[in-house]
This record gives structure tokens, sequence and C-alpha cells, in this order.
């Protein structure tokens, strides 16, 4: 009985946990432009500003692709340049084409996000235990 | 740590990054690594699951930049050579080469055995082969079997084995391999694995 509720328990924390890392994959890039427009970046620095607000996504992958993908369409810049007495950083920083994707992406995230309230807003669910 | 950029280096050269780019992703991936290890984390901080799978990480990265000169993808499934880099006659012949490889080695050890052993069992293969008109294979006659079976409690004892004996049965471990490897190329699994590397 306490084993299958144990089960029961670790199945729905694997599907919630599932379901968030999809979630946050589908807007890892428009994060990490969003966490840009606080200031240019180096990659590890970026990591360390979304897990100040609760976004520990990178434990999912690497964001290096993504920062790749994202210089070569044009949406960030780099450049060079010596950190705190540690060795020269690339870092990151929004160009304008980057500016404006975020704003698109903050529009359709946010339109997505109000549907979809208002899909599960509707959802009434009562657990037995 | 060191291991994971060496293997990501490597991986780097095999797709044919420019040195000078594959120094620049290595140089930040160990400053930022060591920044991590510095405040007291680890690699894994950084790189979360791509520490384990240090070969997709480096292609994953080489290709979002655009890197890479070379094609070749990390290795994925069951086959070493990529789907995409297939051309599209690959599938169709690779198949014909293996059913006429089966069938060849079938033919042949039916032959042999027609031709070298007069048993009733080889009696159905002969009249195939015999077909009048044909040509045949082996001159017609049955010269006395090089080998005789037979059963002895639960064993299966071979009285006699020459050399004709031992091409048989590699003949026959030769048709299975083939069988099994036909089976294979086209099973779903093996098809589920080479779309993995188009996806």
């Amino acid at each position: 009985m306490h084993c299958k509720l144990l089960l029961d328990t670790l199945r729905c924390m694997a599907t919630v946990d599932g379901r968030r890392s999809q979630l946050l994959r589908g807007v890892l890039d428009l994060c990490l432009l969003a966490v840009m427009g606080e200031g240019a970046a180096y990659g590890y620095e970026m990591t360390k500003r979304l897990r100040a607000r609760g976004l520990s996504m990178v434990g999912e992958g690497s964001i290096y692709p993504l920062l790749g993908r994202l210089e070569r369409d044009g949406l960030v810049e780099t450049r060079r340049q010596a950190s705190n007495g540690g060795p020269p950083r690339k870092y990151y920083s929004l160009s304008l084409e980057g500016k404006r994707a975020l704003e698109t992406g903050i529009d359709e995230w946010k339109a997505a996000r109000d549907a979809i309230d208002g899909a599960l807003d509707l959802a009434k669910v009562e657990v037995m235990p | 740590m060191i291991e994971f950029i060496e293997e990501c280096r490597r991986e780097w050269k095999r797709l044919g990054v420019p040195d000078a780019i594959a120094n620049e992703m290595a140089a930040d991936l160990t400053a930022d690594i060591e920044e991590a290890e510095a405040e007291g984390g680890s690699a894994e901080d950084v790189l979360g699951n791509s520490l384990f799978d240090p070969r997709r990480f480096a292609a994953a990265w080489a290709g979002a930049r655009g890197v890479s000169t070379s094609s070749i993808p990390v290795p994925d499934g069951p086959s070493a050579v990529p789907a995409r880099d297939r051309p599209r006659w690959y599938g169709p012949i690779a198949a014909l080469a293996l059913t006429a490889a089966v069938l060849l080695v079938a033919l042949v050890a039916a032959a042999a055995i027609v031709g070298r052993h007069g048993s009733a069992v080889a009696a159905p293969v002969r009249r195939i082969l015999e077909v009048p008109g044909s040509t045949r294979l082996f001159a017609p006659g049955t010269p006395t079997p090089p080998f005789r079976y037979s059963v002895s409690g639960a064993s299966f004892v071979v009285q006699q084995a020459g050399p004709f004996t031992v091409l048989v049965f590699a003949l026959l471990v030769v048709l299975i391999i083939a069988l099994g490897l036909a089976v294979l190329f086209w099973s779903p699994w093996f098809r589920r694995g080479s779309n993995r590397g188009t996806r």
C-alpha cells in the first residue's frame, strides 16, 4: 500500500518535472534574451541570472548551443572582454533584432499564457486521498 | 573536467570546426566551469545533463553556431553512417545487395548438397535445379555421400566429416547471418534508429 503510494507520487513528480522541463525549453531562448536585456553577460553569468529567478532549466541541458543559435541568427552581439580578475570572457548582449524578437516573444508568451489560463481556470479538480 | 573539454575538442576537430573557434569555445567553457567550481558548484551546474554526453554537446554547440564544415553528426543508433548523409538510393540498393547475397549463398548451399549428397532430402532441390533445358550446375548421378548422420540416444553424431561438411556448415552460418541482417535492416527498430539522425 505504502509502496504503491510512493510509486504514484514518484510517477506524478516525474510527469510534472517532464512537463515543466518541456515548457521551459520552449521559452528558454526568450528567457536568455530577457536576462541579456539587463546587461551584457557571459554564459555562466546568464545561468546564474536565470537561477536567481527560479529557472534552473540549465539542469536539463546547456545554454551554450542556444546562445550559439541566437548569435548565428543575429539576435545577440558578442564581444570578448576581461572579467573580474579572470580570463577574457565572451559577453553577449541584445542586438536591435534581438530586442525586437524579445518584444514579439513576450507578446506571444502572454497571449499563449492567457489562453491556457482561460482553459485551465475552467477545470474543477477534486483528488480523493 | 579536462577530459570533458578534450572530448569536445576531438568532436569539434572531427566536425571540421576551425581551430580558432574551437579554442574560443573551449576557453569559454573552461572559464565558466572554473568559476562554478570556485563558487562551490560543479561542472554540472554549467552544463546540466550535457556533462554526461560531451560529443553530443559539442556537436550541438558547433551546429547551432554553424561553424562545422562537416555535416557528420554524432553517431546515433545502430548505424554509424548518418541517414541524412546517405544518398536516396542507399536503402533499395543495400536491400537488393543483401537479398542477392542471401539468395546466392542459399543457391550455392543447395547446389552443393544436390551435387554431393544423394539423400532423399536433396531430391526436391535437385528437381528445381535440373529443370529440362536449363544448365545444370552439377553432373547428374549420385556420388557416395561424404558424410552420414546417425541418431544415437539424444546426441546427433557426425560419423564422417570432411572439408565439404565444413563448407556446408560455413555456408549455413553465413546464410543465417545474412538473414539476420536482412531482418534487422527491414525492422521498424532499425528504421527508427536511422530516422533519428534526420530529425
